[in-house]
């Protein structure tokens, strides 16, 4: 009689272990559910996020198969643009407000270059490399980029206003737009990657930027920009100048209104 | 859960509806008489009755002949959450609901179908639907390749081609003018759509059956006009029937000109380098007495002075509609409203979305 009560409690015992187990197990495997279902969902996120700096077909592709290195020539028009007189305005203010000025100069012309399918790839100190073309095939992008520019002079004369009121120093800005063939990529280190276009295009984006304190300009175009320009664009036409890394002198035009 | 599963698409900015709904009881009858119900998206169209048609002539009246049933809902929700349509995202996930997909699978659809069961073949479809209906990087011949690959038959082919080409149209119509998603985003989920599965379930089979045996009675026409390519490319698929039919009321609608709606197709072709397209679109307007350099110079820059101001207007708007996010389109859809009557904003978004449709099938027609 004892013998079956031990036999009759083991087994209860046996079966309520098993119970409390196979809760325990459902219980974790819901746990783990619910973390993946998030997981998944940040991951979505992120993706949808990380389109907007870079193709999602190569954002798909990291996230399938991690970084590689691979590059794809590709026609672009870049846009270059820096504040001018930067560094003596950067002594004259403190650094809060010097960081509050540029984070509101940084939203803005964020905003006119994406509002005209370009998209922003570099941000070097107060200086912006804008690409257009470069995510997806654009046959307008060098419009897309002369719009741009001009949105970005509309933006900056709205942002001085606001300056302007609060008793801060305006900015001004000189913008180079450039069009031709660049090679794009995720470039960079495995800590830090960006999708960008690199080559001559780039270079020379950059050093018309650095003519239009020399013309006394703010937006200045090279001759592969003008050819590709919808001729409704109001232009004037600027001596040729040298330019660094380049053998021949370099025809540049203002661009003034559309 | 419920909650969870129908966030997927919670982020997504939607604007207030650009037009108004009126309300059209023939076009209604004739729309349920083919869905079975009237979508509460019906009423915004009335005014084109063109562009109301034209969802069940190029859905349920063009059946799919040689696809499994439940891929073509696959392919529009995987199309509508890439398109980020809140109507169509809805819309989609209620049909898995009547296909009998449960909340759990219909999730890991929708969180890019990594774990979602899907065999190598299906997986195949869905990934060169999302290419098709992305377009970025433009579509190529070489995209069929994974799906010769994966076993699908050319006539396979052409219709997961057509099915994604209709989802994107659908999603433009949608997307373009902000169409309410509050009365479908949780339709999914409602008490209602659970409790009545079966009966839905038999009722789309049967009207599913019903479509198939009329297309397959209804006699071969040749192909002719702009688009006699891509309508010789789907014959023998009623695909082929419907978009003949709808492109025809398209063109024979004199709500905006000929040659608006031809421009309209020429942008879209010109965006997404679709060859065919542009072939067709070149021949219409030149058909309206387009002379090439002109169009060419309208194509380039998006605009000519040789051009009327509303003509001007749908050659930016058309661009816009290739790619553009929800908030994007809708704020030029109302912008357009200053140049655009409200029947001629439909007919414009009716037109790119068909141009859309029609050039994404490029890839299917061969010599690509």
């Amino acid at each position: 009689m004892t013998g079956a009560l031990a036999v009759t409690l083991a087994s209860t015992a046996l079966a309520a272990a098993a119970t409390f187990a196979w809760l325990r197990a459902r219980r974790a495997n819901a746990r783990t559910r619910g973390r993946l279902a998030a997981a998944s969902e940040e991951l979505e996120r992120l993706e949808q996020a990380f389109a907007r700096f870079a193709p999602m077909e190569l954002v798909e592709r990291v996230i399938a198969r991690g970084i590689a290195t691979s590059g794809e020539r590709k026609e672009v028009t870049v846009l270059f643009a820096d504040l001018v007189g930067f560094t003596p305005l950067s002594e004259s203010v403190d650094p809060a407000t010097l960081v509050r000025i540029l984070n509101g100069y940084f939203e803005r012309m964020s905003r006119a270059i994406t509002a005209h399918q370009g998209h922003i790839s570099t941000l070097i100190g107060d200086g912006i490399l804008a690409l257009f073309g470069a995510l997806e095939a654009n046959p307008w992008q060098t419009n897309d980029a002369a719009r741009a520019a001009l949105a970005m002079r509309g933006e900056l004369a709205a942002y001085n206003a606001e300056l302007a009121q609060e008793g801060l120093p305006k900015l001004a800005l000189g913008i180079g737009l450039h069009r031709g063939s660049g090679i794009a990529g995720l470039v960079g280190s495995p800590e830090l990657m960006q999708f960008t276009v690199v080559g001559t295009v780039v270079s020379v984006a950059a050093r018309v930027q650095g003519l239009t304190r020399a013309h006394g300009v703010d937006v200045l175009l090279t001759s592969a920009v003008h050819a590709a320009l919808d001729p409704r664009f109001v232009l004037r036409a600027l001596p040729p100048a040298a330019l660094k890394g380049i053998s021949e002198p370099v025809s540049t035009f203002a661009l003034l209104s559309e | 859960m419920l909650t969870a599963m129908a966030s997927a698409l919670a982020d997504v900015e939607w604007e207030a509806c650009v037009l108004e709904p009126r309300r059209d009881r023939e076009l209604e009858a004739f729309v349920r008489s083919r869905f079975g119900a009237v979508p509460s998206a019906v009423p915004y169209f009335t005014r084109v009755p063109w562009v109301v048609r034209s969802m069940p002539v190029l859905g349920p009246d063009a059946p799919l002949l040689t696809l499994d049933s439940l891929l073509p809902d696959l392919i529009g929700l995987v199309v509508s959450q890439d398109n980020s349509c809140r109507y169509c995202f809805g819309v989609q996930r209620m049909l898995l609901r009547v296909h009998g997909l449960p909340d759990s699978r219909i999730r890991k659809l929708e969180q890019g179908f990594i774990d979602a069961e899907i065999e190598p073949r299906f997986r195949a479809a869905l990934d060169f639907a999302r290419r098709l209906s992305r377009a970025s990087p433009l579509s190529a011949a070489s995209d069929l390749t994974p799906l010769r690959d994966a076993g699908w038959s050319p006539p396979e082919i052409r219709e997961l081609a057509y099915a994604t080409a209709f989802n994107v149209y659908m999603n433009r119509m949608m997307t373009t003018v902000a169409i309410p998603y509050a009365p479908v985003e949780s339709l999914a989920d409602s008490w209602l759509i659970r409790v009545m599965t079966p009966l839905l379930r038999y009722l789309n089979v049967r009207r599913a059956r019903k479509a198939q045996a009329l297309a397959s009675a209804r006699p071969t026409e040749p192909a002719r006009g702009p688009w006699a390519y891509l309508l010789d490319a789907l014959s023998g698929a009623p695909a082929s029937h419907a978009l003949r039919e709808t492109l025809d009321a398209a063109l024979e609608s004199s709500v905006l000109s000929r040659r608006a709606k031809g421009l309209v197709f020429a942008v879209v072709a010109r965006g997404l380098e679709a060859p065919h397209a542009a072939a067709a679109a070149s021949a219409l307007l030149g058909e309206c007495g387009l002379a090439p350099e002109v169009l060419e110079s309208a194509l380039t820059h998006l605009g000519s002075s040789e051009l009327n101001g509303v003509e001007n207007a749908l050659l930016s708007f058309a661009r816009g509609t290739i790619r553009g996010r929800p908030m994007q389109l809708q704020q030029r859809a109302r912008a357009l409203l200053d140049r655009l009557s409200p029947e001629q904003l439909i007919e414009a978004v009716g037109v790119a979305a068909l141009a859309n449709l029609v050039t994404r099938l490029d890839v299917v027609v061969p010599g690509r």
